[in-house]
Formats: C-alpha cells, sequence, structure tokens
C-alpha cells in the first residue's frame, strides 16, 4: 500500500510538473494527451540517462530511439515486474503508470537512433563476419537472421543497429549468464552462451557503426 | 493434401505391418501426423521460419559449407518429419535443438514453416564436390540410391524421401556418413543396409554425383 501511494505521489507530482512546462511553453492548455505526458516523462524521467530523444550518450545506457514499439513495451513491463533485472531501471519503472507505457513506446520507437563511430576497426571487421554468419563451428546464429541486415530489427526482434558496444557486450554477457532472461524463448540465451568473448566484443564492435536508418 | 494423407496413412500402416516388432522409421503418429493434418500457411510459415534464418538464410539456401542444409523448395513432408524426429529426439542435432523445441513451435507451425518453405524458389548456387566423381558416383547412385531419390536426384513427397538435388555437398556427405554409421537414428534402416558397405570415397563419389543434380523441375 505505501508503494502504491509513493507511486501516486511521484506520478501526480511529474503530472503537475508537465502541466507547468505546457504552460511555460504556451501549449494551449487541455486535459493532458497520453501523447504530451509521454513527451513529458520522457523529457523529464528518461532523458538524463537515455539522453536525448533516446539518443544516450553514455555508453553503459542504451539507445532506445528507434526501438520496436512491442519490444519497448515489454522491456518496460519485465522491468516492473523483475522478469528483466536491474537497480536502475527498477525504481525508474515503479514510479511510471503501467498506461504510460505504450505512449512511452510511441514517442521512442518514433525517433532516429543516431549510429555512432567504430572505435576499433580490426574488432569491427570480425564482428561484421559474425553478424552476417554467425559460428557454424559451435553453431552461433547470424544476427542477420532475426535482426536485419541493417539492425533495424523486426517484430519482436530490436533494432541493435548504432546501439553503443558496451551495453551490446553486457547484455550478450548478461544472456550468457543468464542474468537476464526475459528473450524470447531463450533464443538470445542459447545463442550468447556460444559465443566468445571476443566474438561478443567484435560484434559490438560492429553495431556501434551500422546506421539501421 | 487430404489424398494425400491418406496415401500416407496406408503407406504408413502397411509398413508398421510389415515390421510389426519396431515402430517404422516413417511411421505417422505424434506430432508429424498433426502436422500433415495441418493446412499449412506459407504467411505464417514465413513469420515462424524468421528465427530459423540465422544458420539458414533468409532464402532458406543453407551454407555452401554445408553446416546448414538448403531447405528452399524441400518437399513439405520431408521437411514436417525431420523438424518432429528433432524435436522428438529421433534425430539428434544438439545445435538445432534448443531453437525448435515445442516450447517455441506448435506442430501447426511446422506445417506453416514445410509449406512456405516447400515453396520457394531454389535459387542459389549449392556447394558441389570436386566434380572428379566420373562414371562411378552414377554407377553407385543408379544402383543404390535412385529408386527411392530419384533418377535426378527429386526424392518423394508421399514416401518422405528428401529431395537430394542442389543440395550442398558437404551436407550430403556428412549425413550419408551418420546414416552409414548409425549416428542418424531416424534413417530408413534399408538405406543403412544398402550403404553399410561404402567406403569414404564411395561416399564422396556418390555425394559429388548428387550435387551436381540441377534443381528439379516442378
Amino acid at each position: 500500500m505505501i508503494h502504491r501511494d509513493k507511486n501516486h505521489k511521484t506520478t501526480s507530482g511529474r503530472r503537475a510538473l508537465g502541466i507547468a512546462a505546457a504552460l511555460v511553453l504556451g501549449w494551449t492548455f487541455a486535459a493532458p494527451s497520453a501523447a504530451q505526458d509521454a513527451k513529458t516523462i520522457a523529457a523529464t524521467v528518461c532523458v538524463a540517462c537515455h539522453g536525448e530523444n533516446g539518443n544516450s550518450a553514455i555508453p553503459m545506457f542504451p539507445k532506445i530511439a528507434g526501438l520496436q514499439e512491442g519490444y519497448i513495451v515489454k522491456q518496460l513491463r519485465d522491468f516492473q515486474s523483475g522478469r528483466r533485472k536491474s537497480d536502475i531501471m527498477a525504481p525508474v519503472v515503479a514510479a511510471l503508470k503501467p498506461e504510460d507505457f505504450a505512449s512511452l513506446a510511441t514517442f521512442y520507437s518514433g525517433q532516429k537512433l543516431n549510429p555512432g563511430e567504430d572505435a576499433d576497426k580490426k574488432a569491427a571487421g570480425f564482428g561484421k563476419m559474425i553478424f552476417f554468419e554467425g559460428n557454424e563451428e559451435t553453431g552461433v546464429p547470424a544476427c542477420v537472421g532475426c535482426h536485419q541486415p541493417q539492425g533495424a530489427g523486426h517484430l519482436v526482434y530490436p533494432r541493435i543497429g548504432g546501439q553503443h558496444a558496451q551495453y551490446v557486450t553486457q547484455q550478450l554477457k548478461n544472456f550468457a549468464s543468464s542474468d537476464r532472461s526475459n528473450d524470447v524463448n531463450r533464443f538470445m540465451r542459447v545463442l550468447a552462451k556460444r559465443m566468445s568473448d571476443e566474438e561478443i566484443e567484435s560484434v559490438a564492435a560492429y553495431l556501434v557503426g551500422l546506421d539501421s536508418k | 493434401m487430404k489424398k494425400l494423407l491418406t496415401l500416407l496413412m496406408v503407406l504408413s500402416l502397411w509398413s508398421a505391418v510389415a515390421s510389426a516388432q519396431t515402430p517404422a522409421w516413417n511411421e505417422i503418429k505424434g506430432e508429424l501426423k498433426t502436422a500433415l493434418e495441418t493446412k499449412g500457411d506459407p504467411v505464417r510459415g514465413a513469420a515462424a521460419f524468421e528465427p530459423c534464418q540465422g544458420c539458414h538464410r533468409q532464402d532458406a539456401s543453407g551454407r555452401v559449407s554445408g553446416a546448414y542444409p538448403r531447405l528452399s523448395g524441400q518437399h513439405a513432408t520431408v521437411l514436417m518429419k525431420q523438424m518432429a524426429d528433432i524435436r522428438s529426439g529421433r534425430r539428434s542435432n544438439p545445435k538445432m535443438e534448443p531453437f525448435i523445441g515445442d516450447h517455441i513451435l506448435t506442430p501447426y507451425e511446422i506445417a506453416d514453416i514445410a509449406v512456405y518453405l516447400q515453396g520457394l524458389p531454389i535459387s542459389k548456387e549449392n556447394g558441389k564436390g570436386p566434380g572428379t566423381c566420373g562414371v562411378t558416383g552414377k554407377l553407385l547412385y543408379d544402383k543404390d540410391c535412385a529408386n527411392c531419390h530419384g533418377g535426378v536426384g527429386e526424392g518423394s513427397a508421399e514416401k518422405f524421401y528428401p529431395m537430394v538435388a542442389a543440395q550442398h555437398y558437404r551436407y550430403l556427405l556428412r549425413e550419408v556418413q551418420f546414416i552409414r554409421d548409425g549416428d542418424r537414428r531416424n534413417a530408413n534402416p534399408d538405406m543403412i543396409k544398402v550403404i553399410k558397405p561404402y567406403s569414404t570415397c564411395d561416399m564422396e563419389t556418390v555425394a559429388d554425383y548428387m550435387s551436381q543434380f540441377p534443381p528439379p523441375q516442378k
């Protein structure tokens, strides 16, 4: 009960802030729509780590611009339920209303993810091979099969082209150790376990500069 | 599909009676039966096949290295049987097993995928053998293989005999060896008998010959 009250307080506090911001910016006052709510939450809550319009500038935090809507909603739900564990995201998501998930997802999926520049050309070269070919010896499927040639993702498979290397590396290692276990059908856990550290770091290095449009 | 199914059931019953003690290699039961009775939908099949593309490639052409077979254009019945056999453990495939378990695909999706793959064009070049089999390859194939796999490697949908034409050489070679050595447990016992005396050289020769068949006209 206490937990819920706290959530409520935080939410209404944030909402008041949102309305205030809207007034300051001279928007026509009306009952704030879900889309406006999402924009406000994005600009006040998410921005600190995920950056302007979801293009995080901090390598350990993922870029969330252009991620698939369904994927974003699923991650938020999984953070909320504890299926995906994160000490950072858990309290943030606990302060959100589940009704906000869909509009946040719509907002961020509509933003453009800006790729970075591959820092390590040599690793990126080997990573490109893993991305398109996988590893036949160890049975690592090629990433391209689900995540598409430009890493734009598709259906339940998220956009990965242009993502921070540090984040991708961490997630693959988390899948391999099953610290992250909210993947569909265990696919990522199975395949990440089959990858060497070099393969993980190389494919992450390749993804940094992959412009998924 | 209904007529085909009836024919399949009769054939299956016949072979089950013929060898009453052990279950026939091509017995139609369980998931295979369910899949065969399902009217597969290629559109749903395309979506369900997506996770398979990482290995078998987007156009299901497989790998020239032979690590993963070409699936495009293969008989739907053959694909259903192989998928069902891998799920049940009758055909051992540790690399693929975690990606095809029954928490991932329903037997209906097996039918969807099979129908989708059967309809795909066999476009890409397959991995060919060295092309040095000469007349020996043809002699061996015509004597031992053609009866089931067809004169030009077209196989038989009704009898679950795979199309071997346009398949990758290294995949053919690997599977022939698995079957000869008893490692592919879902093989037709008649085939094991026939190729038991094959030397490595014989296997290479016949795999080389099969890999040279162009995609059969449908």
